[in-house]
């Protein structure tokens, strides 16, 4: 009886409010847009965009798996950056960009690796674990780099993930799109996508029905990881450099943002992958539209602080008790 | 005895939406005296305490204290007439000191600051009466689950309470910890306090109370002096008679190996070198009250609690080898006690459900989950079973109590068990739905499945057990054949230890 009201009795329904609102959003900033900012619509400030959005997204889709499963990795961002500066570091050196990348992903997956033993084995709290790997690693970062980047990367490196294939699309857009298509097959028609999100909608229900919880939850911040390490082959490639600032604090909020505002519910079990990439989008073109209509960067990031807050109302709404 | 007649409580009814949870109760208490109340899982006691204590209104009927009709609208109205609750699971501060758990609902104060020095000194009075030496200071965290009731009691105590309603006091406590709480109980007895006194286990009642008033579907169905009942009554009462008519299948001895067989399990506080078999396509029935340690046995079978020692073995091909309980898991199914929380998934659909524990064999070439067979397995089931569902794709939190049964046997049906641990697996069920689910257990026992069945409905396990394991105090005490009687079953649950 008690527990009658902590589970949503209600079935989370798809397309959720929060996505409806979404999409309403969107529109109302691309109208907005059309009005005040006409420039936006230049075909280079979309593909801009859209490269900054998937960017974004990649990390979205790590946070996505994460916080479907029921946890959350602050250090996303953080852990890119570091990923991103080793394998920089290693590429200087050697001039073997292949082996490098791979560092790169290696480190993210690492990091995840850590955060997945601490929250799944030692029963950590994410939010303090993942805070604490996040001072951890963008200190390690800034102290390997004394803030300084690391530029002048081979040409090789830059031309294949900073490649434009066609029509000017960077290939990192092309990356994520396929990248997102897979993660959503998978994660509804794979065993352990299904495993997922038996665990985000009630762990001990999971757990009779013979899920391997501690795997589940570990393989999220592994996957998670993953994510923030291939986003830092794309990301430096774009940049042509690499540095400890590339995870900036601002980051993790857009992350969560896109999250949320892309019907991933912070309570777990709930929310598709595409979702996050959606919102992704939005808070791109959010952020850009701002810079655009010329909104102060500080005056942006209370926007941006008011609407993740607005979105976990609705959520909160969605699955406390009624 | 020249007892007085302190609490009365008459025609008392209290109905949740259209469900009556009391029909019509009453409760007469003496000072100086303790009243047993007691009645098996859904009789009403909790419901008739929790009006008494001023958590629930009484839709009907009358209370009086001293002979004066009194109105509990609250708790706070229940501590101003001396009731005091001391909870099963207790409601401390864990990080508080004892003397901020005593004074929590009133410290003593000076202009906005807590009198520290006084609250201690009043804190260390209330725990003398009780017979104990805790120094207030401690944080309550350090202190013994049996340490911790005397606080609460002293909370009670601190109200001058005159009415203590026990709720299930000694359900976690040790043995000499049980002891000392009597003792204590004796004490505030003495000091004239009414007692009220809620527990499973029978052998207490006779040692602590005087009076005793049994609860059953609602109502009083017996009050008396303990000296004019014995155990095995109190069991008759609380259960009702049982009639074995509507047998589905009559007993059947089963030959051959155990498929199961368990030898020493234990688990501190729960469990006590627990030995049995089960044969293949045997139905046997867990019996015992709530409290005897039924559900955690079946839950320590498969790891899902923790045990201290003990070995299973497990016949899973042609000899019986020794398996731990996490793997055995693996080979069962279980209807666990609590459906929405533990279950089934709620929000996702009936066939997503059913297919949760059968994952691998639902993989195509690609090694996704294919459609092509999901939805057959889950239309099989549907059909199987006779759930009434719209669509297969239907969220499963919308389906009715036994439909939502249906598919928690369904999710383990598809995995082929061979055995199947079923926690009260008609709680909640309608008459029909219930009968359809005993069916089934039958069903499955046919088809060489073996049951472990625990159900505080007799009359239940009546219907298709071949055998009888008696539980209680974590033990097992009798083994039991399918033949017995209602009455012989009873008897079995109150022998005093």
């Amino acid at each position: 009886m008690s527990l009658a009201g902590t589970l949503p009795s209600v079935p989370r329904k798809w397309p959720s409010r929060q996505l409806i609102v979404s999409v309403l959003i969107l529109a109302t900033m691309l109208i907005l847009l059309w009005i005040h900012a006409p420039n936006f619509f230049r075909y280079n400030n979309i593909v801009n965009v859209l490269l900054q959005a998937s960017l974004l997204g990649m990390l979205a889709i790590g946070m996505a798996v994460i916080m479907i499963v029921g946890g959350i990795d602050l250090s996303l961002p953080a852990n890119m950056a570091m990923s991103a500066v080793l394998g920089a570091f290693y590429m200087k050196a050697s001039g073997d960009w292949g082996t490098a990348s791979l560092i790169m992903a290696g480190t993210g997956l690492s990091i995840g690796l850590i955060n997945g033993v601490a929250v799944a084995k030692l029963k950590m709290i994410p939010f303090v674990v993942t805070l604490a790997m996040m001072t951890i690693v963008s200190g390690t970062s800034v102290w390997m780099t004394n803030s300084l980047s690391i530029s002048q990367l081979p040409d090789g490196f830059v031309d294949l993930f900073g490649a434009r294939p066609f029509f000017r699309i960077p290939i990192t857009v092309i990356i994520v799109a396929v990248l997102t298509l897979a993660i959503t097959v998978l994660m509804r028609s794979s065993i352990a996508g299904r495993w997922a999100y038996a665990v985000g909608i009630n762990e001990k229900a999971a757990r009779v029905a013979r899920v391997p919880i501690a795997r589940v939850v570990m393989a999220s911040y592994v996957f998670g990881g993953l994510m923030a390490g291939l986003t830092a082959i794309l990301l430096t490639a774009r940049l042509g450099s690499a540095s400890a600032n590339m995870g900036n604090d601002g980051m993790v909020l857009d992350i969560v943002s896109a999250c949320v505002v892309g019907g991933i519910s912070i309570y777990g079990g709930a929310g598709r992958i595409a979702g996050a990439l959606f919102g992704a989008l939005l808070i791109t073109v959010l952020s850009n539209a701002m810079n655009l209509i010329g909104v102060s960067f500080y005056l942006s990031l209370v926007i941006k602080g008011a609407v993740i807050i607005a979105f976990v109302a609705v959520d909160s709404r969605r699955g406390g008790s009624q | 005895m020249s007892a007085q007649t302190i609490l009365r409580m008459d025609g008392i009814a209290k109905s949740f939406g259209s469900v009556p949870a009391i029909r019509s109760a009453h409760l007469e208490a003496h000072g100086g005296q303790a009243v047993a109340v007691m009645g098996a899982n859904g009789a009403g006691k909790s419901t008739l305490m929790n009006i008494l204590g001023g958590v629930v209104i009484s839709d009907s009927g009358r209370i009086a204290i001293d002979g004066v009709e009194i109105n509990l609208r609250s708790p706070r109205d229940a501590t101003r007439h001396g009731i005091a609750f001391v909870h099963q699971e207790l409601t401390m501060f864990p990080t508080m000191t004892v003397a901020e758990n005593i004074f929590i609902d009133g410290m003593p104060s000076e202009r906005g600051f807590i009198r520290m020095p006084d609250m201690i000194r009043q804190s260390e009075v209330l725990l003398t009466r009780l017979g104990c030496n805790i120094p207030p200071e401690t944080p309550v965290e350090q202190l013994s689950i049996g340490d911790r009731q005397l606080v609460e009691i002293a909370r009670a105590l601190r109200h001058q309470a005159r009415i203590i309603i026990f709720d299930e006091p000694t359900s976690s406590l040790t043995g000499p910890e049980r002891e000392r709480l009597f003792s204590v109980i004796r004490g505030l007895k003495a000091e004239g306090a009414v007692i009220i006194y809620i527990t499973h286990f029978l052998d207490e009642i006779f040692s602590v109370c005087e009076q005793i008033a049994v609860m059953r579907n609602g109502e009083t169905v017996w009050t008396s002096p303990m000296s004019d009942i014995d155990p095995a009554k109190v069991v008759h009462l609380m259960l009702g008679i049982a009639e074995a008519e509507g047998r589905i299948r009559a007993p059947v001895a089963a030959g051959g190996d155990a498929l199961l067989s368990v030898s020493g399990l234990g688990r501190r506080g729960a469990l006590q070198d627990v030995n049995f078999e089960i044969r293949r396509g045997e139905i046997v029935g867990l019996w015992g009250l709530l409290g005897s340690g039924r559900t955690e046995l079946l839950r320590a079978l498969i790891g899902l609690d923790p045990i201290d020692g003990g070995t299973i073995r497990w016949r899973g091909g042609a000899s019986a080898d020794e398996i731990a309980p996490a793997d055995l898991h693996r080979h069962v199914g279980i209807v666990t006690e609590d459906r929405r929380g533990e279950g089934i998934h709620l929000p996702l659909s009936v066939a997503q459900n059913i297919a949760l524990p059968n994952l691998r064999s639902l993989l195509n070439k690609w090694r996704l989950i294919g459609q092509e067979r999901e939805a057959p397995l889950a239309d099989d089931m549907i059909k199987r079973l006779q759930i009434k569902v719209s669509s297969r794709q239907q969220p499963v939190g919308t389906l009715s109590g036994g439909n939502q049964q249906k598919v928690v046997f369904a999710r383990w049906l598809a995995t082929n068990p061979r055995l199947f641990l079923l926690d009260e697996p008609t709680r909640g069920l309608d008459v029909s739905a219930k009968a359809e689910i005993m069916k089934l257990i039958v069903e499955l026992a046919e088809q060489g499945c073996s049951c472990l069945i625990v159900s505080s409905e007799l009359q239940e396990l009546m219907r298709v057990c071949d055998r009888y394991l008696v539980i209680s105090r974590g033990r097992l005490i009798g083994d039991l054949p399918g033949s017995a009687t209602s009455a012989e079953l009873m008897h079995s649950i109150a022998t005093i230890n």
